[in-house]
């Protein structure tokens, strides 16, 4: 049972990572998401600035949940953002269907429909599930288990933040014009 | 010495994310360098002759029917509201435009989003340039547009002059140029006939598009 709710909370904590670090590679196009949920006319500057600072979020609570497992605070905190996610799954669903989510920023060219609703809801039942009592002993960490699942955790934001850019400039390629 | 047992779950669990992203760039990479085949064609083949097409008219919602090759070089640009690179080109179009550079063609945005979502896009809203559905799946099939934006030249005589992505205003000129080359000497040319390999939003959303 420890292992299915450390795999939990571990899980989510690499996939908070993901989404901030892909979301970080292209702001301005995750931006034009949040504008769908901003009803009223806000300056792109703003806009952007709000992408960065939902990316962020998404990051540091991934690398904080990872890296400080005995904080029980945290498995709340995630759990409210899979609430979130599912909040915006079934609001896009009802008033932006068919548009991009950018949820992963590039990595991902998910929409929001019906699979996306069932896909938060997922989300939010894995990060119930982390939120299970798990014995003091199994999280034990010492500070050098900290530095280093900090540091992989680093590179895994960092490996998400390329994997997006280079998807998405390969969908830009060069034109071709032919002349005869 | 007995590793503790979240360190060893995080380690397994970081391992699998790692290999998933590792998974992600070596499909890109494969399809950059065209060693996959899972990438469809983009665009109609250069020199061949371009298919007819049919489209909702936003401007006025009624069924046009175009047939490339009646004498009027044509520009078609397949967009979508809802992508930040076809707002870029809706907007290059509109200086060109503007600027008298497109007064000799025939230029037609075309998107598998309804009218309504024309309003998310300040460069979609503002245009002049006239704006359609694609009514049909076979008219993306036939111009395989597997992603937007894509812009097509179309010479007077129907024949496909150049067709790629396009964002800036030095190949909305290129592009232009393109339509009114003179007609090529030689072979006879030919029809084209290939179908995509995988199905896009595009194709996806024309069966419906006469719902809206």
């Amino acid at each position: 049972m420890d292992v299915l709710v450390l795999c939990a909370k571990t899980a989510l904590a690499c996939l908070l990572i993901v989404a901030g670090g892909a979301k970080l590679s292209d702001p301005a196009s995750f931006a034009s998401t949040v504008r769908l949920f901003i009803p009223l006319r806000v300056a792109w500057p703003l806009l952007s600035a709000i992408a960065v600072a939902v990316s962020l979020g998404e990051l540091a609570v991934g690398l904080a949940s990872l890296t400080l497992p005995a904080i029980t605070a945290l498995n709340a905190l995630v759990l409210a953002i899979a609430c979130a996610f599912v909040a915006v799954s079934a609001i896009g669903y009802a008033f932006h269907r068919g548009r991009s989510c950018r949820c992963f920023g590039a990595l991902s060219q998910r929409k929001f429909d019906a699979a996306g609703v069932l896909r938060s809801a997922v989300i939010a039942g894995i990060a119930a599930v982390a939120l299970a009592h798990v014995g003091a002993a199994a999280l034990q960490l010492n500070a050098t288990a900290r530095v280093l699942l900090l540091a992989a955790a680093g590179l895994l934001a960092l490996a998400a933040f390329t994997a997006a850019r280079v998807r998405g400039a390969g969908s830009e390629p060069e034109p071709k014009v032919v002349t005869q | 010495m007995k590793i503790p047992l979240y360190l060893a779950v995080a380690q397994w669990t970081l391992l699998f994310a790692f290999g998933l992203l590792l998974i992600v760039v070596y499909r890109q990479l494969g399809r950059a360098l065209h060693k996959t085949d899972t990438a469809a064609p983009l665009g109609p083949e250069v020199g061949s002759k371009a298919a007819s097409l049919e489209y909702s008219r936003f401007a006025d919602d009624t069924v046009q029917y175009l047939t490339p090759g009646d004498g009027q070089p044509t520009l078609l640009a397949f967009v979508e509201p809802t992508c930040l690179s076809c707002e870029k080109l809706v907007l290059a179009l509109g200086t060109a435009e503007q600027a008298g550079e497109l007064s000799d063609l025939r230029v037609l945005l075309l998107t598998s989003s309804p009218k309504s979502y024309l309003k998310i896009s300040d460069a979609f809203r503002a245009t002049r340039l006239e704006c359609g559905r694609i009514l049909a799946q076979a008219t993306a099939q036939a111009y395989r547009a597997t992603s937007t934006p894509l812009l097509v030249a179309i010479d007077r005589d129907g024949v496909v002059r150049a067709a790629a992505p396009a964002i800036q205003l030095a190949e909305v000129r290129t592009f232009s140029r393109a339509c009114l080359l003179p007609p090529p000497a030689g072979e006879p040319i030919p029809i084209t006939a290939t179908a995509p390999q995988h199905e896009t939003d595009l194709e996806a959303a024309a069966p419906a598009a006469g719902a809206d």
